[in-house]
């Protein structure tokens, strides 16, 4: 048996998004400690990893290993809540542009390129600001930031599709058109919806992660691993290690989707 | 020609009319009144009613996006509710600095995502093109704020006096332009190498093998002329990409550019000067927008003839 | 071929046109005396109309004069332009005698009318001054502030070097006033000329005048050849570089790359208090500020005073002092030691969570309730707010922290209904009880600075009786009466004052720490160093 024919970059990205969901899911099993209850005095002095402590306590006290574990939660449950929200709006606009043409189309294709002259984290930035850091407007404004590419993405495909035979014959018959984007487009569209899915989730997962590091991410005491890298800089001299573990977190995320939508990606143009 | 460029500059001032609409509208729902923001923390109703007045915020919202947009026609962009400083002023003093973060950060990761996408292309195939794809996925998942703590931890501990932020010669540029470079190098590797591996299944490339030249001078040659165009543009459009990670990058380095200056502004809810550097960045990537699409139809003569016939 | 090399070559000449930045030289004489700081964020404003935050306040003080200004060291009153000063017995009429060789850097001599100009420029509108709250007791002040008369009435200026301010009640602490920059003497044909941007062209009579600023790098100040104060300042000039974080200081500060530090980095601070050479060149000051976490009296569940009780008893006060790594004072009411008035023998409350558990039980809350704190979004506050947290969980008690700008959070704080409690703090603008108990806990000031919305008819009474009265002991026995009462019914639950330090290089000297102000410069000097 050949070992290097299941070791591609999906099986990879796979494995490591499982180990992701479960580490979120078994949270509470898994954490050595409650991270938000203080275990070690060390007060305004990080302590090193130890025995006891793997990846050592933070300022105010607390297990950094349970705090990694507990990010994994809000990370995962933002990074996929968003990427829907993204999924949905790219999805709805780059179909209806794809399929309906004409003014539709240049109606809609106007309003993406507005969007796509707004720095993303500039724009999710300014939005949190004024809404207010909370779960829900978090992933909702990520959402509403993210979702040009996919737009034209599925247009270019539905285009593509529109011209087909089946799907002309299929709308002179007199089909809807919802029957016929149904039916016809969205499940040929697919495959390629699947592979922006898990690169979306990535991007999604990196501006969490940024909105977080600049104070705009879900408030205390929540464990959030951007966050937790901002807390960590004024300590980046005398303890190292408080940025350099989360940020390994966010790493192993960001890298899992991009694996697995990339390994897609790829054996779908072969 | 004329008329594509015309076409073209019309199209980019609707959008930067959409675009202060949008952020207009953004600020204006903020539940702040900006009396306060600017008043301070200890001022009396009085104080805050006649600085309402002089400010005109007791007009209806249209008229003052109106107003608005006149003076930014004319290059006033109000003044900062914080500092009491000319908008205007403030982004042109720090341009400077984010503007040669920005180019030697683009230029940085064009020579390095080239190097890596070519190589890999060169050895398609072979060990050397996975292990430049892992490479490259890696980079493109490191997040740049903590890639730039990294780095500093990473000199703090080994170099002596080595400038740790602030901008201050060359010499602090370095550290900077790496934590922004290495994304994008990657991300520009994977298309340089998809292009080229386009291009080498190309007729003419064939060709070029069949008369027996080495497959580095086929590539170097004939493909890669081709398939770089596409990659400078991509570049050239990906300005929205680099300027959301100036922010990042400055705040880490504390480099005295716009991208903080956007970032403190946020946090402060300082109004005038969100408004001024979002507006500004979209006038950027409106221009480069445009050099880009002209640059490319100068280039490439295919695409001006297929506009004008 | 040829387009695409000439593309190239262009992108490569505007790469290196733009490599050759960074800040320009400074010329200064060789052998000069320059004090060297640096500061996280650019200094807001040089405007004495505008400033009203430590950085502005650091420079203006040296630009500018003001009538009379405070010891290096302490919070008395001490002579600035100004000679002498007397007021009238009933504290309405306060005169003003000025010395008369005192100029602007510009060579201009300071007249009354000067004074005059800096004041009225702080109560006009369009100024958009954040002092304008002090002058409104002159007499006048209504009608200049609603264009309806083009001077302040209430000032007299009978010749060059006499001022006279006629205020409209009884203020013993006037005077106080006109120690804050605001009061500073401003050139009329400058700050006319410049306008809004009369911040980056300031004139001034002080010590220093300003040469150079750079936006987001440094800011540079030299010796003003006309100070009347001569041989004064020592120094011949002030270099402070901005943008550079606390780290990145104290980095600087080890290399011997500037002077002070006028805030270690809570990264550094264990390590320095441990090394005894470090320890030594630190000076500490206890702020003459309050942080407390207020109660809106008027809303559930803080209208019941044994639920505010139960939360003072509740919250461990000596953890958050040891999160700040001793850089803190536990509070026991609501005024901070240094303040003229402070009672040094007020009980307050102590860490008793099962007088806290008893009181809840009393309030029929045993089982605990959820609450919000909204707070500025600033690392610091929020590290304590999590300390409170966790204080509160085990008595049941959650508490949902709800970090928001600082604009937004003044706006929601003042609203009625709309904040159950809030993380604050207040500094003294002048060293009076007055200046704590009325501003932030009378009824006049609820939608303004009473946040809590507490009010106690038996407080406003006492704080009625004591504002005018111009005998300190009376006074200040008044206020304590009044403290007392508060502390009782416990508005806020009473944090920490906090202590801040500074640590500066063995070559730097008579470099004072005030509690009230930031540092003058006038006196400091610096003994031959390495570079």
């Amino acid at each position: 048996m050949n070992i290097r024919r299941f070791v591609t970059l999906e099986t990879v990205g796979a494995a490591m998004v499982t180990v992701l969901v479960i580490v979120a899911v078994l949270a509470p099993i898994l954490a050595p400690h409650d991270p938000t209850i203080v275990v070690a005095p060390t007060f305004g002095d990080p302590g090193a990893p130890s025995l006891k402590f793997p990846m050592g306590t933070d300022e105010l006290g607390r297990d950094v290993l349970s705090r990694i574990i507990f990010g994994a939660r809000i990370s995962l449950t933002v990074g996929v809540a968003a990427m829907a929200v993204t999924m949905t709006i790219g999805i709805a606009i780059g179909l209806c542009s794809g399929f309906f043409g004409g003014a539709v189309d240049f109606i809609l294709m106007r309003f993406t390129d507005l969007m796509l002259s707004l720095p993303p984290l500039l724009l999710a930035m300014a939005l949190v600001a004024v809404l207010g850091p909370s779960l829900r407007t978090i992933f909702i404004v990520i959402g509403l930031v993210s979702w040009t590419s996919i737009a034209r993405v599925v247009r270019a495909e539905t285009l593509a599709m529109s011209t087909r035979d089946f799907v002309v014959g299929a709308g002179a018959l007199g089909a809807p058109s919802r029957r016929v984007i149904a039916r016809h487009i969205l499940p040929n569209v697919l495959p390629i919806i699947v592979v922006m899915a898990a690169l979306r989730t990535s991007d999604t997962l990196l501006l969490d992660a940024a909105l977080s590091f600049l104070g705009l991410g879900v408030p205390p005491p929540t464990p959030s691993w951007g966050r937790m890298i901002e807390e960590a800089t004024i300590y980046f001299r005398t303890a190292p290690w408080l940025a350099t573990f989360p940020g390994l977190a966010i790493f192993w995320a960001v890298l899992s989707f991009n694996l697995l939508g990339y390994g897609f990606l790829r054996r779908r143009s072969q | 020609m004329l008329a594509y460029l015309v076409r073209r500059i019309v199209f980019g001032a609707a959008v930067l009319i959409g675009t202060s609409i949008i952020t207009f509208a953004i600020a204006f729902v903020v539940p702040a009144d900006p009396a306060v923001a600017m008043a301070g923390a200890k001022a009396d109703p009085q104080t805050l009613a006649s600085i309402r007045s002089e400010l005109g915020l007791d007009q209806p919202l249209y008229v003052q996006y109106v107003r608005y947009l006149d003076r930014a026609v004319h290059g006033d962009l109000g003044r900062s509710y914080i500092r009491r400083e000319s908008v205007t002023r403030m982004i042109v003093d720090r341009f400077p600095a984010t503007a040669l973060l920005a180019s030697a950060a683009m230029a940085l990761s064009l020579i390095l995502g080239i190097a890596m996408g070519a190589i890999a292309a060169a050895y398609r195939g072979r060990a050397a093109d996975n292990l430049l794809l892992v490479i490259s996925l890696a980079l493109v998942s490191i997040p740049v704020f903590w890639l730039g703590t990294m780095l500093l931890i990473a000199v703090a501990a080994t170099i002596r006096s080595f400038p740790l932020g602030g901008y201050s010669g060359a010499t602090s540029l370095i550290l900077p332009t790496l934590t922004l470079a290495l994304g994008s190098a990657g991300y520009y590797s994977r298309v340089l190498h998809t292009s080229l591996c386009e291009a080498f299944d190309q007729d003419y490339v064939r060709t070029a093998r069949g008369k027996g030249l080495s497959r580095t001078r086929v590539m170097l040659r004939h493909a890669m002329a081709n398939a770089l165009l596409p990659l400078v543009t991509l570049a050239g459009l990906d300005l929205a990409g680099l300027l959301s990670g100036v922010v990042l990058t400055e705040t880490v380095f504390n480099w005295p550019g716009i991208g903080r200056l956007a970032a403190d502004a946020i946090f402060n809810l300082d109004i005038p000067v969100i408004m001024g550097t979002v507006l500004f960045s979209a006038f950027l990537i409106v221009v480069a927008n445009l050099l880009v699409d002209l640059l490319y139809a100068w280039l490439d003569p295919r695409i001006r003839l297929a506009e004008t016939g | 071929m040829t387009r695409r090399r000439i593309l190239m070559a262009a992108i490569m000449l505007a790469f290196a046109a733009g490599c050759g930045g960074g800040p320009p030289p400074l010329n200064l004489p060789p052998h000069a005396m320059v004090l060297r700081l640096a500061d996280v964020d650019d200094v807001p404003t040089l405007d004495p109309a505008a400033g009203y935050d430590t950085a502005s306040w650091t420079f203006e003080q040296a630009i500018f004069d003001t009538l009379v200004r405070y010891g290096d060291g302490n919070i008395e009153l001490e002579p600035d332009i100004a000679t002498s000063w007397e007021s009238s017995p009933d504290a309405t009429t306060f005169t003003f005698h000025m010395r008369g060789d005192a100029r602007f850097s510009d060579g201009r001599p300071v007249t009354s009318e000067d004074f005059r100009y800096g004041v009225e420029r702080v109560l006009n509108p369009a100024t958009r001054s954040r002092g304008m709250e002090y002058y409104r007791g002159i007499v006048g002040a209504e009608d200049f502030v609603a264009h309806r008369s083009a001077h302040l009435s209430g000032i007299e200026t009978p010749d060059r070097t006499t001022i006279i301010f006629h205020l409209s009640a009884p203020d013993p602490i006037f005077a106080h006033k006109l120690a804050m920059p605001f009061a500073s003497a401003i050139p009329r044909d400058v700050a006319e000329k410049w306008g809004d941007d009369f911040s980056r062209h300031v004139v001034g009579s002080g010590a220093f005048m300003l040469r150079e600023w750079v936006s987001g790098q440094r800011l540079v100040l030299v010796r003003n050849p006309y100070y009347f104060n001569q041989p004064l300042p020592h120094l011949d000039a002030i270099v402070e570089a901005v943008g550079v974080n606390q780290e990145l200081q104290w980095l600087r500060f080890d290399a011997g790359q500037i002077d002070a530090v006028v805030d270690i980095p809570p990264a550094e601070f264990p390590y320095v208090m441990k090394t005894p050479a470090l320890r030594e060149l630190t000076l500490a000051k206890t702020t003459v500020t309050t942080r407390y976490l207020g109660m809106n009296c008027q809303m559930w569940p803080f209208t019941d005073v044994r639920v505010r009780r139960a939360m003072s008893y509740a919250i461990d006060r000596h953890k958050l002092i040891a999160i700040l790594n001793g850089r803190g004072v536990v509070a026991r009411g609501v005024m901070p030691p240094n303040l003229p008035g402070y009672d040094p023998d007020l009980q307050g409350y102590d860490y008793d969570p099962a007088r806290a558990r008893a009181l809840l039980e009393e309030a029929h809350l045993a089982h605990g309730f959820d609450f919000e704190i909204w707070l500025r979004a600033d690392q610091t506050l929020l590290m304590l707010a999590e300390s409170i947290q966790q204080d509160l969980a085990p008595l049941g008690i959650h508490a949902t922290l709800k970090p928001v700008a600082w604009g937004p959070f003044l706006e929601a704080i003042r609203q009625p209904h709309t904040v159950q409690s809030y993380m604050q703090g207040w500094e003294a603008d002048f060293p009076d009880p007055e200046n704590f108990l009325g501003a932030l806990l009378s009824r006049a000031q609820w939608g303004s600075n009473n946040d809590s919305f507490y009010s106690n008819p038996a407080v406003e009474a006492l704080l009625a009786e004591a504002e005018p009265i111009a005998d300190m002991k009376k006074r200040y026995a008044l206020y304590d009466e009044a403290e007392k009462i508060v502390v009782a019914d416990a508005p806020w639950v009473f944090l920490y004052y906090p202590v801040t330090y500074i640590i500066r290089q063995p070559w730097v000297h008579d470099y004072v720490i005030n509690p009230m102000r930031p540092t003058r410069f006038e006196h400091v000097w610096l003994s031959p160093h390495p570079e």
